[in-house]
């Protein structure tokens, strides 16, 4: 196998982005990236906000919305980036981005149920 | 379980809208309580009070800096960005894994 363990290279601090690269052609490595019962088996729902995707460029890039399924639920989006490397294969570049926004939305989301556990008290 | 107690500590600490307001200021940078203070209606005792729960619930800790004590958002705290980072620098790597096992299962 020739495929190369992620690179690292993050311009801001408040997003992760990351290089990996497969022997799978493009179009393959798309399939599997986006059909949802191929992406469940290496990207579980359980991790998403929602599992359709938030938007798509067809084999290019796609992005989605991320919730962690524990306490307090941050929520973040990731794009992945599809193209054919020099190999023949491909490369696929992640970009998680955590912003200020899914912060403060956590935040409210926090204060909404704080109000619903003193309602139900 | 301590799980349930922290989670309780952290409803309890951004339920209250100043609370939340004072946590959404420190996430732009530390400050000291009077800069918090700086635009809103509020003793410097409540801010005390609002700042010992927000520290309680391990989502802010103060740093002393001679006379001055600065307040920001716990580095180690489930807020941070440092923690998000950490958590998603090892996830990665594990699901690149099984997509790459999963591209080798596609060609059978």
């Amino acid at each position: 196998m020739s495929d190369a363990p992620g690179r690292d290279r993050n311009k801001q601090d408040n997003e992760l982005v990351l290089d990996y690269e497969f022997d799978a052609p493009p179009d393959k490595v798309w399939r599997a990236v986006t059909v949802p019962a191929l992406r469940e088996r290496w990207l579980p729902g359980a991790d998403l906000a929602e599992a359709e995707p938030v938007s798509s460029i067809a084999g290019e890039e796609v992005s989605y919305r991320m919730r962690e399924a524990d306490f307090p639920h941050r929520e973040s989006s990731v794009t992945f980036r599809i193209e054919p490397n020099e190999s023949g294969g491909t490369r696929l570049s992640i970009v998680h981005r955590f912003a200020p926004a899914e912060l403060r939305q956590w935040t409210l989301r926090a204060a909404n149920t704080n109000r619903s556990m003193m309602r139900a008290a | 379980m301590t799980t349930d107690i922290f989670k309780a500590d952290i409803f309890k600490a951004l339920g209250d809208p100043t609370r939340r307001a004072v946590f959404e200021k420190l996430a732009g940078g530390q400050m000291t309580a009077s800069a918090l203070r700086e635009g809103m209606q509020i003793s410097q005792p409540a801010m005390s009070q609002h700042l010992a729960v927000l520290r309680g619930a391990g989502l802010v800790r103060e740093e002393r800096q001679g006379r001055f004590v600065n307040y920001e958002i716990d580095p180690n705290g489930i807020a941070s960005l440092g923690e998000w980072l950490m958590r998603y620098r090892s996830y990665w790597p594990k699901r690149m894994d099984a997509l790459k096992d999963l591209l080798k299962d596609m060609d059978q």
